[in-house]
C-alpha cells in the first residue's frame, strides 16, 4: 500500500502541482506586486494600481511579469530599470492600423489606454468609450466642428461613442443602458448611474432583475415593455446607443459615415442585435442579450431609442398606409359615381 | 334676378400662403418618405441632403402657417367667421352639404353653398379645415420642432412619453395630412370646369353671379 503511494500517487500529486504552478504563480505575482502597488501609502501616481479595476482588465490574467519581465528579487532596490512590453508586442494588427492614422502623431497607445485599467469593449457601458476621446477633444469644440455638416450634431455627440463613426468597423450593435433621473426637479436629466445606485434600487435580487424578470439572463421584448411601463421605475429609463461590433483602430472618417448611410440607411435589419449593459461591482459592465429586433417595437420596447430610417415600426407603417389609402376613398369612389352620372349635370 | 360677375375670393396673402404651403407639404411628403424608407426611396439625393430639405421645408411651412394665422386673426379679422362652423351650420348645414356631395350632386342639383369673401367655405369645408388647420398642422409642426431639437428638448420629450411615441405621432399626423391631399385636389375639380377652383386660387377671382336683391352675405354667389 505504501509502495502505491510512493510509486504512483506522489508523482501524480507532484505532476499536478507542477501543471498548475504557472497559473498560481501568476496569480501570486499580481497579488504580491499589488501589496505595494495597490497601497497608497507605499506608491503614488502612475505606480499606483487600483486592484479591483486591474482585476477586470484583460491584462490581469497575464500577471505582472509577462509585461515587466525584468523584475527581479532586488526590486525595488535594484539598479535595473523595470522593463515594459510594448503594446505592439501583442496588439500588432491594431497597432499597424493605428500607426497609419493622424492620431499616431499625437498620442501613443498609453495616452488613451491605461494598460492597468483598459477593458474590453463589451465590458463598457457604451458612451463611456468617449472618455478617452474627450481627454483631447472637448465636447463643445466637437459639436461646433460637426455642426458644419452633421444634422443634430449635439444629439449625435451626446449619444454616440465617437468610434461608431470613426473606426473601420463594418457593423454596429445596439447597447441599452439603464439611466436614472438625477433629481426631483421638473425636466431633470437622466444619467448613467453607478453600480451602487442601481443596487440600492434593485435590492437583493440584483440589478439585472430590474428587467430580467424570469432570471434567465436573456431580455425579452415583453420584459422590456414591463420595465418601461412599471410605475415603480418611473425614474429609470433605457437609453440606447450604437457601438462598433468589431474592434478597429482605423480612426479615419469613412464616406458612409459622412453621408449617413452607415447607420440611417441600413434598414431595420441592422437593428436586430441588441444588448443590455448593466454595471458590475468592479466598475465594469456585463452585456445581456436582448431579443432579436426588440428595439423596433413601436412604443414601449425602447421608448427613447429611435433612429430615423432604421427603427421604423412595421405596424406603424401599416397604420399609416391605411390612413393614406383612406384619403383615396373620396376621389376614387366619388369620382367613379361622378363619371357614371355625368349626364345628369349637362345643363 | 342675377347677373354674371367675378368675385374676388382669395386675397393675395392667402394665395401666396396656399401655394407656399402646397409646395412645402409636397416636399415634406416626398422627403419624409425618403427619410423613413431610405433603402427604397432615393429621389432627393443622399440621406443628409434629404434631412436638410425636410427640415427646411418644415420650417417654411411652419412660418407660413404662422403668417396665415396672424393674417386672418389680426389683419383680415375673419378667422372665426371663415373657419369655425356656427351652431346652425353644424345642425343643418353639415347634413345638407353631405347630402349634396354624396347624393344630390350625382342627380345634377346645385351646390347649396355659395361662397362669398366673407363665407368662403361650406360647413363640411369648415369642419375639415378646422381639424386640419387648428389640430393637425400645429401638432405636426410642433412634433417636427421637437424632432429637430431632440437634445435641447430631451426633458420635455421624456415627459411626453419618449422619442418613439413622439416620432410615431409625427408620422401618423403626417399620414393624415397626406390622406387629405387627394380629397382636397379632387374637390377642386368640382367647379363648373375641372380647373375653375385651381384658377381661383391662382388669380384670386372666381366666376360667379350676383343676386341683385340679395344681402351682403349672399350678394355675391357662385353658380355651383
Amino acid at each position: 500500500m505504501n509502495c502505491f503511494y510512493i510509486d504512483k500517487l506522489l508523482p501524480m500529486i507532484l505532476g499536478l502541482m507542477l501543471f498548475f504552478m504557472p497559473c498560481s504563480l501568476l496569480a501570486m505575482d499580481a497579488d504580491y506586486c499589488l501589496m505595494c502597488h495597490g497601497d497608497t501609502d507605499m506608491v503614488s501616481g502612475s505606480l499606483l494600481i487600483e486592484a479591483t479595476t486591474f482585476d477586470t482588465t484583460a491584462h490581469a490574467i497575464l500577471g505582472c511579469t509577462t509585461c515587466h519581465e525584468s523584475i527581479d528579487d532586488e526590486h525595488p532596490n535594484g539598479d535595473s530599470k523595470l522593463s515594459r512590453a510594448t503594446c505592439l508586442d501583442c496588439h500588432d494588427h491594431l497597432g499597424q492600423e493605428y500607426m497609419m492614422t493622424d492620431h499616431a502623431n499625437y498620442a501613443t497607445c498609453g495616452d488613451c489606454h491605461n494598460p492597468h485599467e483598459v477593458r474590453a469593449m463589451d465590458a463598457m457601458a457604451g458612451y463611456d468609450m468617449n472618455d478617452k476621446c474627450f481627454k483631447c477633444h472637448e465636447v463643445p469644440a466637437m459639436v461646433d466642428l460637426h455642426k458644419q455638416w452633421l444634422p443634430q450634431a449635439n444629439l449625435h455627440i451626446a449619444k454616440l461613442p465617437c468610434i461608431t463613426c470613426h473606426t473601420g468597423s463594418e457593423g454596429y450593435e445596439i447597447v441599452l443602458n439603464i439611466v436614472a433621473k438625477q433629481d426631483d426637479r421638473f425636466l431633470s436629466r437622466y444619467e448613467l448611474p453607478d453600480y451602487q445606485t442601481l443596487q440600492e434600487i434593485s435590492g437583493e435580487a440584483g440589478i439585472l432583475s430590474l428587467i430580467d424578470n424570469d432570471g434567465d439572463s436573456f431580455i425579452t421584448l415583453r420584459e422590456l415593455k414591463a420595465f418601461n411601463r412599471n410605475p415603480k421605475y418611473r425614474d429609470l429609463r433605457l437609453a440606447g446607443t450604437m457601438v462598433p461590433s468589431d474592434v478597429s483602430h482605423d480612426l479615419s472618417t469613412l464616406d458612409n459615415r459622412y453621408d449617413c448611410t452607415f447607420c440611417h440607411v441600413s434598414g431595420p435589419q441592422s437593428m436586430q442585435t441588441s444588448f443590455l449593459a448593466i454595471p458590475n461591482r468592479d466598475g465594469g459592465y456585463q452585456r445581456i442579450q436582448v431579443e432579436q429586433g426588440a428595439v423596433l417595437d413601436a412604443l414601449y420596447g425602447t421608448p427613447d431609442f429611435y433612429m430615423v430610417g432604421t427603427t421604423r415600426s412595421a405596424s406603424m407603417n401599416i397604420i399609416g398606409l391605411i390612413i393614406i389609402c383612406g384619403g383615396l376613398v373620396m376621389p376614387v369612389g366619388h369620382g367613379l359615381l361622378r363619371f357614371l352620372t355625368r349626364k345628369n349635370r349637362q345643363h | 334676378m342675377s347677373e354674371n360677375k367675378k368675385v374676388y375670393l382669395q386675397p393675395t396673402p392667402v394665395r401666396i400662403w396656399h401655394w407656399l404651403n402646397a409646395f412645402g407639404i409636397i416636399t415634406l411628403t416626398v422627403s419624409g418618405a425618403q427619410i423613413r424608407f431610405p433603402e427604397y426611396i432615393t429621389l432627393l439625393g443622399n440621406y443628409k441632403s434629404v434631412i436638410y430639405l425636410h427640415n427646411t421645408a418644415g420650417f417654411v411651412v411652419a412660418i407660413s402657417f404662422t403668417f396665415w394665422f396672424f393674417y386672418y386673426v389680426f389683419i383680415a379679422r375673419s378667422m372665426a367667421n371663415l373657419y369655425v362652423p356656427k351652431v346652425e351650420e353644424l345642425k343643418t348645414g353639415l347634413l345638407r352639404q353631405i347630402k349634396f356631395y354624396f347624393l344630390t350632386y350625382f342627380l345634377g342639383w346645385e351646390n347649396p353653398h355659395h361662397p362669398t369673401p366673407k363665407n368662403k367655405f361650406n360647413p363640411m369645408q369648415k369642419s375639415a379645415y378646422l381639424a386640419i388647420m387648428f389640430v393637425l398642422m400645429p401638432l405636426v409642426s410642433l412634433t417636427g420642432i421637437f424632432m429637430t431639437n431632440v437634445e435641447p428638448l430631451r426633458g420635455v420629450i421624456v415627459m411626453l412619453g419618449g422619442l418613439k411615441i413622439l416620432m410615431n405621432f409625427h408620422f401618423l399626423l403626417a399620414c393624415c395630412l397626406i390622406a387629405f391631399l387627394p380629397t382636397h385636389m379632387y374637390l377642386t375639380t368640382l367647379g363648373h370646369t375641372p380647373l375653375e377652383h385651381i384658377k381661383t386660387m391662382w388669380t384670386g377671382w372666381e366666376e360667379g353671379e350676383e343676386e341683385v336683391s340679395g344681402s351682403e352675405h349672399i350678394g355675391t354667389v357662385s353658380t355651383r
